[in-house]
């Protein structure tokens, strides 16, 4: 036991000490102004939102489309999202807002956990240009029954505009409200949307309902209007 | 070289959260209200089922684990029958309508309850579904199960039967 602890803590100081780096991105480029950094949840990135990022590079859109657990090679669990270097994503924003286009995150589940550290870490002016999309977010810290939700502590996000987009088929949509206010509490502006039919990550799902299929086909469009939303032009 | 390091740290540290969940015991303590009604538009609480083990199951007809385990909580009703054992099936945050229509598909005898407004989802913190809850006959929380099994057999059969034994024999 005091083996690994001993390990860990060589890997930890090793890790922490190095410098950072940008996390490795699959790229779809355009000429338009606005740029969206699409963060994949912790399931990974599906063909479905390779299709979307093309179909948005198409209408001008450039997509920076990171699958985070796969760039830093960690298990497929929500908890692995907790582990991604803020240092790392805060420079990729900053990297992305460096180009000069309108940039906007999406980030699917647990990714939004590191998205938002990282939008925390950036200055104020800096966090006022994004723009940020949470699909169906995973906030928590502890979710048990019969026990009252705990979220994760976030850091400063006043200035940022978050758009949330809830799958109606979806447990957490009774908690949506906490949530909401969970990210008031730390100064984002917030507005919820519900997402009907549609379950989570339904662009993905095994068994997925027709209207499912449909949408997942129609993600570009879905993300057009959230954009807009955002005030993107 | 940096998410190497990385990866094999938080590696020893994410692994052993990954194993099963199984049924949790808990501490007695009272049940939170039920207050749903069922498909007929009858108001049930807790008290409906007071004297018996109750199996409360939170699901939803989109979910499909949800639906993989009904088969069996059925096939343990009529295993149970003549037994102070009630099933009841709430399903969380959803209309009639898409109730109705999954009932129309598989054929379930015990009660489905409506939570449409997703209240007593949010009075019990439910938070994945499904979640299940074993009362005992006073009416406290015993056991706690967050996802699926398969409750005729194995661990679920066990620990109902325990309480069933445990159970005071009432007055006909």
């Amino acid at each position: 036991m005091h083996f690994y602890r001993f390990l860990i803590l060589i890997l930890a100081v090793a890790a922490t000490s190095a410098r950072a780096e940008l996390p490795d991105y699959q790229a779809f480029p355009a000429q338009g102004t606005q740029l969206l950094l699409w963060v994949s949840s912790e399931r990974g990135r599906a063909e479905p939102e390779v299709q979307a990022a093309q179909k948005l590079a198409a209408h001008g859109v450039e997509v920076w489309s990171l699958d985070p657990l796969s760039a830093y090679f960690l298990p497929q669990l929500p908890r692995s999202m907790d582990a991604i270097s803020q240092q790392d994503m805060a420079d990729w924003l900053r990297s992305a807002l460096a180009g000069g286009k309108q940039v906007s995150v999406l980030a699917v589940s647990r990714a939004a956990v590191p998205v938002l550290r990282a939008a925390a870490s950036l200055d104020p002016a800096q966090r006022r240009q994004l723009g940020v999309v949470l699909m169906y977010p995973n906030l928590y810290t502890v979710a048990e029954p019969l026990a009252a939700p705990d979220y994760l502590d976030l850091g400063q996000l006043k200035g940022l505009r978050v758009r949330i987009l809830q799958p109606r088929r979806s447990a957490a949509t009774p908690w949506l409200p906490g949530l909401v206010d969970h990210l008031k509490v730390y100064g984002a502006t917030v507005d919820p949307v519900i997402l009907e039919n549609l379950r989570e990550g339904y662009w993905a799902r095994e068994t997925p309902t027709e209207f499912e299929i449909a949408e997942g086909h129609r993600m570009d469009g879905l993300l057009l209007r959230e954009l807009k939303a955002l005030g993107r032009k | 070289m940096k998410r190497l390091l990385v990866t094999l740290a938080l590696g020893l540290f994410l692994m052993p959260g990954a194993h099963a969940a199984g049924f949790e015991a808990r501490a007695v303590t009272p049940a939170p209200i039920l207050n749903a009604r069922d498909l007929g538009g009858t108001s049930r609480s807790l008290a409906d089922y007071r004297g018996k083990v109750v199996l409360l199951n939170f699901w939803a007809s989109w979910c499909p684990p949800c639906l993989r385990e009904m088969p069996s909580m059925e096939r343990l009703r009529v295993k149970m029958a003549g037994r102070p054992l009630e099933i009841v099936a709430l399903a969380s945050a959803e209309g009639p309508n898409d109730v109705k229509g999954f009932l129309s598909k598989m054929k379930l005898s015990f009660p489905i309850l409506l939570d449409a407004d997703g209240s007593n989802t949010k009075r019990w913190k439910v938070f994945a579904l499904p979640t299940s809850f074993l009362l005992d006959a006073k009416g406290q929380v015993r056991y706690v199960l967050t996802g699926p099994t398969e409750w005729d057999e194995g661990e679920a059969l066990k620990i109902i039967e325990s309480m069933l034994e445990e159970s005071p024999v009432l007055p006909k």
